[in-house]
């Protein structure tokens, strides 16, 4: 039966080729970077706004990578992230219901959201509508893939810290539905009363772990450093990452980390080190397993870790003041942008304008996503919510994150900077080496 | 490469059985026999196979153009019908047997080693990367869209879009702050009062004429309802724009309406995009449209910019500065990486290969666990491990050693424990193969040497190396080149970190080229930068090239002492 034997080998023969095509991807190495750094990226530069800041989920990433969705087959295509698109769902049916057009809500993971918006809208494969955090419009509006959106006189109805996240070189390209921020959580076991300023909460802190009722004086992510959760020592000390001009739009050319308040802060950050309050090894994880045993007084996070917490009594309050000076953390702001390669974009607009702007709908994501409505009324109905009105209080002094791309130089030098410190080199020095990287990396580019 | 090379061998061997002389054989079908002789079998079993084969191939073919269509894919359709068709007339006739044999790893290397790095390269040459996504014409439409803006202090209305379903013409029905309706046509506003509009809701009929148009209607006539606008007549300008000279309330969604400007223009006949109030002239440069005086405008598209990418490569302190230590790190990484995998895994495979070892199935089976597990979950795992005040590994010492941020000594100490986490992930391979090309070779060649008078090590240097080096050196290699470009395990355990210092741009002690070309391409001041990380990508490629074409070489003379 040579024959068979001859016919059976051929399509082997093909499996084991198209596998060795496959295998040697990885010696040689030259694949499309893109492919290979998607998911780093947005691990990376998203942190700050990412649903969970400094939690990497790696199996999702990695299974997901480069993986492209194709759009429903609709009239109207929105796309969500898993917490949002059940909610989206009966709003969009009933739309679509009233308008006669077909709609479809498409689940797609938050992270990749900005990615797949900028390489498959081009394409018309793309969503008409979705969601993200303000800090991809630098690059979705550098891009050219994001509808200005005119909310047409609502600005008023919402945080002023929102619109003005969500506004990129004076336009506006989103309809905001969530602001996030981090603030203190205190455990009301180990510290009965509130940390007003930086040295009641160091002090607090450092007893607690001299008497042995604590391991850490602050559960503080760092890992090896952390610009994001760092962010309000800084601006309490007078220092900002870049320079606001008058209408709230960031200025790259004004790097203010070497400025004198940002030198300051270097300071204050470095007695913090030495005094063990902050430490390089604390990750995510560490930080939650910390506070959740009620091994640390205090907690530096955002309303994504509270379900984390368990059974612990804590109550959320605005960061301590630095030098006296109330401290701001960066804000994120979420919500719906419409694509500018929307293949309705009437409706697109029509509906993020005239539905997704309802306070019973911001109330209702505010439900399923745990964060501080950004529309005023929806923001003032739930602010009985202790927790809610302790992200929004500590958010009152924030500053919206930076969205320009610039912001991308930020992260590894700044981080570096920590890092740096940490090692026990000189704090202020560290801060002007970071500072200088930026304005080289922005140059270069 | 190895890998092609191997199974190129495979393919020829195969064509041997296949090289019968046909039609010898007593013929029992005739009929049956000429139909497969004719579509180029031997035998009908063998016509049967062939045939399910093509028919798997083309119906994958055929869903792969079905999925392409729609998205107007028209490179990957060509390359997918072409290269089925190839399949089928390579298949469907007798004149080209050894092409069988080769088409489908042809087709393979085409597709999965040729094409990505050519568009690699190609990439290189671009500007692809944030701001620069779009292709030309996507960008001068944006440009033109977005050039219509409401300028502040212009009035907005609250509009309904209608239509006359006599002749289909289009109108707005207009509502300022102050709650007057009026009703723009193509040829002018007018005010109306509250009697020229009949009915309720969406049943209401304006001025005898006009019924509101539906969300589904104004799709279907999506561009001439957005860019429906109407004239307003100079007094009338005064009382809505305030100043600004605006000529017409455009259309700006569904609801609403608004006094608004129009600026720019596309000059067809020079390409370039022109601001007609402020008599600026836009002229595309390297793929974003600049004037005189370096004002742009957003967005920029998808260009070849010839060797600017790699030009930033060589004259960027960025790269000056670090590149070269860089560099060495990573070839020493590399090189380690490959050196102590092998000889561990060597070692073990040696050890375990020693029938006088109980249990051996089980250890080998236990030595491929790192192996098998994925990689990035292992760096995960041993960052954790390794954490310096809560990782398990000084906790359970006792230890406080800053396993992977000490900076002493150009970071001696994580560079150490990057190798070693990367010998924990490698190993088990080396010990696979080297199990394997150890049973390949034959126990008398070893016996003989002993008879000599060889020792154990000279037998095993002289003989058993340079024929174990002969199978494995090729992979040897491969994981030379593998681990020159080993993001993975450096970015999820030190992240290049820590920081070198005193370098213009961040760098790292562990960085290695392409973990830094990751920092310069996408935590670079302008967003990701397509174009650039290309640019190192075809570096490194060619880099790699050249370390591998040295290493084969030197393997060939070791194929020779065989």
């Amino acid at each position: 039966m040579t024959s068979w034997r001859k016919w059976a080998v051929v399509p082997a023969a093909a499996l084991v080729l198209t596998a060795c095509g496959n295998g040697t991807e990885e010696p040689t190495t030259t694949e499309d970077p893109a492919e290979d750094t998607a998911e780093p990226t947005t691990e990376d530069t998203e942190e700050p706004t990412d649903e969970e800041p400094a939690e990497p989920e790696p199996d999702e990433g990695a299974e997901e990578e480069g993986e492209e969705i194709a759009r429903a087959d609709a009239d109207l295509v929105i796309w969500a992230d898993d917490t949002r698109a059940p909610i989206l769902e009966p709003l969009a049916e009933e739309f679509g219901e009233a308008e006669g057009i077909s709609v479809a809500v498409q689940e797609v993971p938050f992270d990749q959201i900005r990615d797949l918006v900028s390489v498959q809208g081009p394409a018309g494969q793309g969503p008409d509508v979705f969601i993200g955090a303000h800090d991809w419009l630098g690059e979705l509006a550098e891009n050219g893939v994001v509808e200005p959106l005119d909310l047409g006189g609502a600005e008023g109805d919402y945080l002023e810290v929102a619109t003005q996240a969500f506004s990129y070189d004076g336009t506006n390209y989103g309809l905001p539905y969530s602001i996030e921020n981090i603030a203190l959580v205190r455990n009301t076991e180990l510290a009965p009363e509130a940390a007003e300023t930086l040295e009641d909460m160091v002090e607090v802190g450092t007893s607690a772990v001299d008497a042995g009722d604590a391991d850490l004086p602050v559960a503080w992510q760092q890992d090896p450093g952390d610009p994001f959760h760092n962010y309000w020592v800084v601006t309490g000390a007078g220092g900002y990452v870049f320079g606001q001009q008058d209408d709230g739009s960031y200025d790259a050319e004004d790097v203010g980390i070497d400025s004198e308040g940002g030198l300051r802060a270097a300071e204050i950050f470095g007695e913090l080190a030495e005094q063990g309050v902050v430490n390089s090894d604390v990750t995510y994880d560490v930080m939650i397993d910390t506070f959740a045993s009620g091994r640390a007084p205090f907690a530096v996070t955002g309303p994504w870790a509270l379900p984390d917490f368990g059974d612990v009594d804590y109550v959320v309050e605005p960061l301590p003041s630095v030098d006296g000076n109330p401290a701001g953390p960066f804000v994120g702001v979420q919500g719906v942008m419409v694509s500018a390669f929307a293949e309705n974009s009437l409706a697109a607009t029509t509906f993020v304008l005239d539905y997704l702007g309802q306070e019973e709908v911001q109330l209702e994501l505010y439900e399923a996503g745990g964060r501080p409505p950004a529309l005023q009324s929806a923001f003032d109905a739930v602010s009985d919510d202790p927790d809610v009105a302790g992200f929004g209080a500590a958010g009152e002094t924030g500053r919206p994150m930076p969205a320009i791309p610039e912001m991308g130089a930020v992260w590894t030098a700044w981080t570096d900077a920590y890092q740096n410190i940490f090692a026990g080199n000189d704090p202020e020095a560290a801060f002007e080496e970071a500072a200088e990287q930026i304005r080289n990396t922005i140059d270069a580019g | 490469m190895s890998q092609q090379q191997t199974a190129g061998r495979g393919a020829s061997d195969a064509s041997r059985p296949a090289g019968g002389p046909n039609g010898r054989r007593p013929s029992r079908e005739p009929f049956a026999d000429r139909l497969a002789a004719r579509l180029g079998s031997n035998s009908l079993t063998g016509l049967f196979f062939k045939l399910v084969f093509l028919g798997v191939v083309n119906g994958l073919a055929l869903y792969a153009v079905s999925t392409l269509l729609p998205l107007r894919a028209w490179t990957p359709l060509l390359v997918v019908v072409v290269a089925t068709l190839a399949l089928d007339a390579v298949y469907l006739s007798r004149r080209t047997l050894p092409l069988k044999f080769l088409i489908p790893g042809t087709i393979a290397l085409l597709v999965f080693q040729v094409y990505p790095v050519l568009y690699t390269a190609y990439i290189g040459f671009t500007n692809y990367g944030t701001g620069n996504v779009l292709t030309q014409d996507q960008a001068v439409d944006r440009i033109l869209a977005g050039a219509t803006r409401v300028p502040e202090g212009a009035t907005r209305f609250r509009s309904t879009p209608l239509v006359d379903d006599a002749d289909g013409t289009l109108a707005l029905l207009l509502t300022d702050p102050d709650g007057d309706v009026f009703l723009g046509t193509a040829d002018g506003l007018e005010s109306i009062d509250e009697g020229d509009v009949a009915g309720e809701g969406r049943d209401i009929v304006v001025a005898d004429r006009f019924r509101p148009l539906t969300l589904g209607e104004a799709q279907q006539r999506e561009d001439e309802v957005l860019d429906f606008a109407v004239p307003i007549s100079d007094e009338r300008a005064a009382e809505f724009d305030e100043g600004v000279n605006a000529e017409a309330i455009s259309v700006q969604t569904f609801t609403t309406a608004a006094v608004a400007v129009t600026a720019l223009e596309l000059d067809e006949d020079t390409g370039n995009i022109v601001d007609t109030v402020e008599g600026v002239v836009y002229e595309p440069v390297d793929g974003v449209y600049t004037a005189e005086d370096g004002a742009t405008l957003r967005p920029g598209f998808r260009t070849v910019v010839g060797f600017d990418n790699y030009e930033q490569v060589l004259t960027s302190p960025a790269i000056r500065g670090p590149f070269f230590r860089v560099f060495v790190w990573t070839f020493a990484f590399a090189m380690l990486s490959m050196l102590t995998t092998f000889v561990m895994g060597l070692a073990l495979a040696m050890a375990l290969n020693d029938p006088r070892i109980k249990g051996r199935r089980l250890t080998r089976s236990l030595l491929i666990i790192p192996y098998a597990l994925p990689s990035f979950m292992t760096a995960l795992i041993w960052r954790g491990l390794l954490n310096q005040s809560f990782g398990p590994v000084n906790r359970m010492f006792g230890l406080d050693v800053p396993w992977l941020s000490s900076q002493a000594y150009a970071g001696a100490l994580p560079k150490f424990s990057i190798l070693l986490v990367n010998l924990w992930l490698g190993f088990g391979y080396m010990f696979l193969i080297n199990t394997g090309a150890l049973q390949a070779i034959p126990s008398d060649l070893t016996e003989a040497a002993k008879v000599d008078g060889a020792s154990g090590w000279q037998a095993f240097r002289n003989v058993t190396l340079p024929l174990l080096l002969v199978a494995v050196g090729p992979l040897l290699i491969a994981s030379f080149a593998f681990n020159f470009n080993n993001f993975n395990v450096v970015f999820l355990l030190t992240g290049g970190g820590p920081p070198i210092g005193g370098t213009p741009t961040p760098a790292g002690h562990t960085d290695i080229l392409i973990s830094y070309s990751y920092r310069l391409a996408f935590q670079g001041g302008r967003g990701q930068d397509f174009g650039l990380a290309a640019a190192v990508s075809s570096i490194i490629f060619l880099l790699v090239a050249v370390f591998s074409y040295i290493g084969f070489k030197r393997t060939a003379v070791l194929e020779e002492i065989n």
